[in-house]
């Protein structure tokens, strides 16, 4: 069989790291190319019918929300429509509102810092002015937040995806406002409460790697903090994000915690076979090449694996006593 | 025929001790394993005695058997699991600073030696070693990047905790950067370990017509608050391996170094202090 050549970019524009595997990607691709495209034939017959079939719609998004169709089914199941829609003011409304020099300079000494490695941001200037304006407007309405790093990371690729500053505006309040509550606040306690969880969810499923991350005395915020915050981008390919946060905007933040055990679950050997904090911590940061990573649809097949044992309910009663015992501190 | 009789008793005892050094060296990797078995099994306390004690005696046997070897190796008796030749010290190093200020690119310069003009922001923290060696000592520094932004604050003790060394870096074009700098000093003094050496970089030192910081000003600050100062720069390399090497000689590489050798942090923020108060060694 002949092989492809694969350039250098993928295909949202992002670098190859030098040690990309394109074999197992050629593999990989071929097959995902027919997964692509069964699924936009089935999105296809669908249309907006889908939106009153919440079963149905549940399992296309599991399978993959066809590339073109990802900003209007992000928007519809996120809630970002609605906040669109029962908002006062419409984005521009709000954008005119940026004012605030030291938010302003914040956000700018980032924008170069964003992507520097995605041909999009760095070989043009219309994409960081507008990811300049998602994050300055919506620090202006939010002041609890107003600009945390890592957001740039999400607006990016939110842009990447819709190519839409106002979608991409809604979509990233949705997210920080009510999928994702008190992640990106000053005290960034929702982020902490959640590395708690985290902790908890580990030591029921996978005791052994519980105990061997114990024993190295590794904290989960020195290997995860990136993982809640960046919600995997800037941690696995663009398209494996992308898949992840079909599911985000769908089902919830459980989605998070799923991919997390996933992952540890995937890197098993590998993080027991680790010996000291280095290694360990390399092991985490690393896990962008792994086969089973790229081949997103598998992955996330994977993902749902775990569903019976990570329901929104257990999340919630978990986030709830740690909450308490942080309050008890 | 002495002679030959001579050096044939001499190649028995060579090689009689030959066998017998490679056993001890089997045994004295084993030894870990029953340490971690030990622990596993809540025995620890007995167990470790025991096998502690059991180590000693075949590392002093050990050490007897080099002499007759006649081996090269120095200081293996010294310690159980000891490194043979010359000293390797591991010390694990801090960065922290205002956002942007370049922390990761001084890290970026010492140990890979490249520079990117637009660093990607660090989201929690970064890890990386490099290794230097001053005159008979080899220094591996494990470096803990961290995030600048405000915010992530309060995962910072976890960096810091045991950290024998920390560069605390500013902008010298940003005045407010010089500030927040003085801060972090301020934290480390109060909350790190007593013993730490910490370190001032003034960094972007390629920049200093846009200069808001005085170098005579960072120098008193530093020289009142015994803290080793240079003005840096990641993008020309001024610096930036000096400033660590400073840190290198600075550092205790006695057996008796306060902290620990750094690859034992506790949980986040609360649950760290049974292995920080462990009186760790630096030297192996």
């Amino acid at each position: 069989m002949a092989k492809s050549v694969f350039s250098k970019v993928d295909e949202y524009g992002f670098e190859r790291s030098e040690n990309f595997n394109y074999d197992v990607y050629d593999e990989f691709m071929s097959e995902y190319i027919r997964v692509l495209t069964r699924r936009a034939q089935r999105w296809n017959t669908l249309k907006n019918d889908i939106f009153n079939r919440p079963a149905v719609l549940k399992r296309f998004i599991r399978k993959g929300i066809p590339s073109d169709l990802r900003s209007t089914v992000w928007m519809r199941v996120s809630g970002g429509e609605n906040l669109k829609n029962n908002s006062p003011y419409t984005y521009n409304n709000l954008r005119e509102k940026i004012r605030e020099q030291h938010i302003i300079d914040m956000i700018q000494i980032d924008l170069p810092r964003t992507f520097p490695e995605n041909i999009y941001f760095s070989n043009n200037e219309h994409l960081p002015k507008m990811l300049f304006n998602v994050l300055a407007t919506f620090a202006h309405q939010n002041k609890e937040v107003g600009y945390c790093q890592g957001l740039n990371y999400i607006a990016g690729l939110l842009l990447l995806a819709t190519k839409n500053e106002e979608v991409s505006f809604w979509l990233l309040k949705a997210l920080v406002e009510t999928i994702l509550p008190q992640y990106y606040i000053v005290t960034m306690k929702g982020l902490l409460v959640d590395l708690d969880v985290l902790d908890e969810l580990v030591r029921k499923l996978e005791p052994v790697v519980h105990r061997h991350i114990h024993n190295i005395g590794m904290p989960w915020a020195m290997g995860t903090t990136k993982w809640f915050i960046c919600l995997y981008s800037e941690v696995l390919p663009a398209e494996t994000v992308f898949r992840i946060w079909d599911c985000l905007f769908s089902e919830g933040s459980k989605i998070i915690f799923r991919v997390a055990i996933t992952l540890i679950r995937l890197h098993k050997e590998k993080i027991l076979q680790t010996k000291e904090l280095g290694e360990l911590i390399g092991c985490f940061r690393d896990m962008k090449n792994h086969e089973s990573v790229i081949n997103c649809h598998k992955f996330m097949q994977e993902v749902f694996k775990l569903s019976g044992n990570l329901s929104n309910t257990t999340v919630r009663r978990l986030r709830y006593q740690y909450n308490i015992q942080d309050k008890d501190k | 025929m002495l002679a030959a009789v001579l050096t044939s008793f001499r190649q028995s005892v060579i090689f009689v001790c030959y066998h017998f050094r490679l056993l001890c060296i089997k045994l004295v990797l084993h030894r870990k394993t029953i340490y971690e078995k030990a622990f596993l099994c809540g025995r620890k306390a007995i167990g470790t005695l025991v096998i502690r004690d059991l180590t000693r005696k075949i590392t002093s046997k050990l050490f007897l058997v080099n002499k007759i070897m006649a081996t090269n190796r120095t200081g293996a008796a010294q310690r159980p699991n000891g490194a043979t030749q010359g000293k390797i010290c591991q010390f694990k190093l801090v960065l922290l600073g205002e956002s942007a200020v370049g922390k990761s690119s001084l890290v970026l310069r010492f140990v890979k030696g490249q520079f990117h003009e637009y660093q990607e922001s660090t989201i929690g923290a970064a890890f990386l070693t490099q290794t230097i060696c001053l005159d008979d000592t080899t220094v591996k520094f494990e470096i803990w990047d961290t995030a600048g932004q405000e915010r992530y604050h309060s995962l910072a003790p976890m960096y810091y905790r045991g950290a024998q060394a920390a560069i605390v870096v500013y902008d010298i074009t940003n005045q407010d950067t010089f500030g927040r700098a003085k801060t972090w000093v301020k934290e480390l003094q109060r909350q790190a370990s007593p013993t730490i050496v910490i370190a001032l970089a003034g960094n972007k030192q390629d920049l200093a017509n846009k200069r808001m910081v005085e170098y005579e000003e960072a120098q008193t600050y530093a020289d009142e608050n015994g803290l080793l100062f240079m003005e840096t720069s990641a993008k020309t390399a001024m610096n930036v391996n000096d400033i660590f090497l400073a840190i290198a000689k600075k550092l205790p590489k006695n057996e008796q170094t306060s902290g620990q050798g750094g690859s034992a942090q506790g949980r986040r923020l609360a649950e760290g202090d049974a292995g920080a108060k462990a009186p760790g060694n630096c030297c192996k």
